[in-house]
């Protein structure tokens, strides 16, 4: 079986090395965007397993990334877990409302990320 | 303002524009009425007089007239008594013409004294001929004493018979005068009477009209400024300010009118003045929404951008501690933790300031919804659990069996509990903290007791404000930024509840709030 593909779209170098370590000691396949409109053009090529998606982003936000995401059938049913900002600023309700899956507040623990992976997307 | 024009309207306004007060007009009024008043009782007093010299006077024609039929009376007798001399041939007679002949004198100078002066020569000419008359009465005695009888009746026929028709005559013209004169006096009085019941009327029909004219004048003189001042604050009142109310008295009603235009300038003005004062406050109003819409969407922005580092610091420090880099030498893993700790207490600082000023620009909105107290409990006892064995204190919870699922922000809820609770914790070094949630009338309690420091009897008023700790030595004991209970209290508040502690210095302190089972915003 095909190793699962996880699309992590983030603007900051250190936070997309950090998932990049986190996810160098399993078996899934790693994409990576730094902005929403990369992010989402990968998004409809690649079509991943599942999207890790930052909140906010440059040239298109995260949220609206995520609508369009939606809006299209082929990627419409893909696991999307936002990166919010704040769990008490609303960000999290905005995320749900625009279709995520699930959110994760920043910071975020790596444990509690590789959980939700998990979650979301057995390892093989 | 028809009247004006009529022809009452120029006295009204003459009225109106004389130079005094009120009060001096309205006694002016009454004072013309009761000049008319005794005026009219002095005509009437003079007619009355009149009316009684002239009764008076025909009063004595009268008494004149009856004393000159007295005269013929006394005259008729005399010739009577004269023939009974000469028929009785005696002397009795005599004495009888003596008598009447007194009573003719007396009678005539009672008139003559009555009569007015050109009477006096006709009683005159009577006197005289009546002094003849006696003269030949005596003769005609005489004669019958001597018996010249033929001579008696010679005397009488020739001499006694022209005088007394001579008397006769004058008195006849004597009383025709009186009766004359008297009828002269009744034409007179009944004129008199005439010429005063005229008069009257004519002074009471101008006294009437007067006083109805002058009461008419000086009340509309009145009235006239009040109807206008009526006018002139129905504008006011329904806010056209800055007019002028013209009237033409120069008494309290003009300077009541006066100042009333006045009032009514310094109204538009104020208004005018207010006007400004809203257009320029909308201004400031429409530039501070935006500068705070700006300040939120600035302090959003910041908060992520100190959080995506933060995430990165955090983040590698949990992976190098996880292992996932390889080994962790035993003298770096203390240092790591360190990094770790500060890590998550600037981001508790970044939390509390964004919450702050959220609350502060009232932009901070209440996420309700259902939510357990029970889990809400727990999910602060499993954060605070490992801090509280760390410290070696005792940390129980207790929630009062039966409470129903509660209806506001659960998480904000949690976030307060667990600021009261971290802060026990914090600042007790011995003994215990308890939480403990009641219900009582659909109001719910959140208690946590600890038996830390306690709280200085005149801090604890402040203690719910900005940035305030007991002492600023704490900040850097215990930690914390000093918003965690200002931020509660909003919180606490925002559900519609109050927040509040009980302390004693050394012997601990207990936080309380209280926000109702189902707070504003949920389903009936």
């Amino acid at each position: 079986m095909k190793d699962r593909t996880v699309l992590h779209i983030e603007d900051n170098e250190y936070n997309r090395k950090i998932v990049r370590q986190l996810l160098s000691r399993t078996t899934y396949r790693l994409l990576e965007a730094a902005d929403g409109e990369e992010g989402l053009a990968v998004a409809k090529r690649e079509l991943p397993d599942l999207i890790l998606m930052d909140v906010q982003l440059p040239k298109l936000s995260g949220l609206d990334a995520t609508r369009l995401l939606r809006a299209d059938p082929r990627t419409a049913s893909i696991p999307l877990v936002v990166v919010t900002s704040f769990a008490l600023s609303g960000d999290d309700r905005k995320a749900m409302d625009a279709g995520a899956s699930a959110y994760l507040a920043k910071p975020y623990s790596p444990r509690d990320l590789m959980a939700l992976i998990h979650r979301f997307l057995p390892e093989n | 303002m028809a009247l004006l024009s009529s022809p009452l309207g120029a006295p009204v306004r003459a009225v109106a524009k004389i130079r005094a007060s009120v009060h001096v007009k309205l006694l002016a009024g009454f004072l013309l009425i009761t000049l008319l008043f005794i005026a009219m009782t002095a005509v009437s007093l003079r007619t009355f007089a009149e009316t009684a010299r002239e009764t008076n006077l025909l009063d004595q024609a009268h008494e004149r007239v009856g004393w000159s039929r007295q005269i013929e009376h006394a005259l008729a007798m005399q010739m009577h008594f004269t023939s009974m001399t000469l028929l009785s041939q005696g002397s009795d007679p005599v004495s009888l013409i003596l008598r009447e002949n007194n009573r003719f004198n007396d009678t005539l100078a009672r008139l003559e004294i009555a009569a007015p002066a050109e009477e006096r020569a006709l009683i005159q000419a009577i006197r005289g001929a009546q002094d003849d008359a006696m003269a030949t009465v005596a003769d005609i005695a005489n004669a019958v004493r001597d018996k010249r009888l033929a001579e008696a009746m010679t005397v009488l026929r020739t001499r006694q018979e022209p005088v007394y028709q001579k008397i006769e005559t004058l008195v006849g013209s004597l009383v025709a005068a009186e009766e004359t004169r008297m009828a002269k006096f009744r034409a007179s009085l009944a004129a008199t009477h005439r010429q005063s019941m005229r008069l009257m009327a004519g002074f009471a029909v101008a006294s009437v009209v007067l006083a109805l004219v002058g009461g008419f004048v000086i009340s509309w003189s009145f009235i006239l400024p009040v109807r206008a001042a009526h006018g002139f604050l129905s504008d006011v009142a329904a806010g056209r300010f800055g007019g002028t109310l013209v009237v033409p008295n120069r008494d309290e009603f003009g300077a009541l009118a006066e100042h009333m235009t006045w009032m009514s300038r310094e109204l538009r003005r104020l208004d005018d003045e207010q006007r400004v004062a809203a257009a320029t406050l909308r201004g400031l109003n429409d530039r501070l929404a935006l500068a705070s819409r700006a300040k939120s969407e600035f302090l959003a922005n910041m908060s992520h951008e100190l959080r995506t580092p933060l995430n990165a610091i955090l983040g590698f420090t949990e992976i190098i501690l996880d292992e996932l880099y390889g080994e962790v030498p035993a003298n770096l893993r203390e240092p790591l933790v360190d990094i770790q700790t500060n890590g998550r207490h600037l981001l508790s600082l970044i939390n509390d300031v964004l919450d702050l000023s959220k609350i502060e620009a009232g932009r901070l909105e209440l996420g309700v919804g259902e939510y357990s107290v029970q889990e809400i409990v727990e999910v602060v006892h499993a954060s605070l659990r490992s801090l509280a064995i760390e410290k070696g204190l005792a940390f129980s919870v207790r929630v009062a069996p039966g409470i129903p699922t509660a209806w506001g922000d659960g998480r904000r809820l949690t976030q307060c509990l667990l600021n009261l609770a971290g802060n026990a914790l914090k600042f007790t070094r011995h003994g215990r903290v308890d939480i403990d949630v009641s219900l009582a009338d659909d109001w719910l309690t959140f208690r946590v007791v600890d038996t830390g420091i306690g709280i200085p009897k005149d801090e604890v008023e402040n203690i719910f404000a900005e940035f305030r700790q007991v002492d600023t030595t704490i900040t850097r004991e215990y930690g914390g930024t000093g918003l965690g209970l200002s931020i509660t209290k909003r919180l606490v508040e925002l559900h519609g509840g109050r927040i509040g502690v009980e302390s004693e210095l050394g012997r601990g302190s207990t936080f309380f709030f209280t926000v109702p089972l189902r707070a504003d915003g949920g389903p009936a």
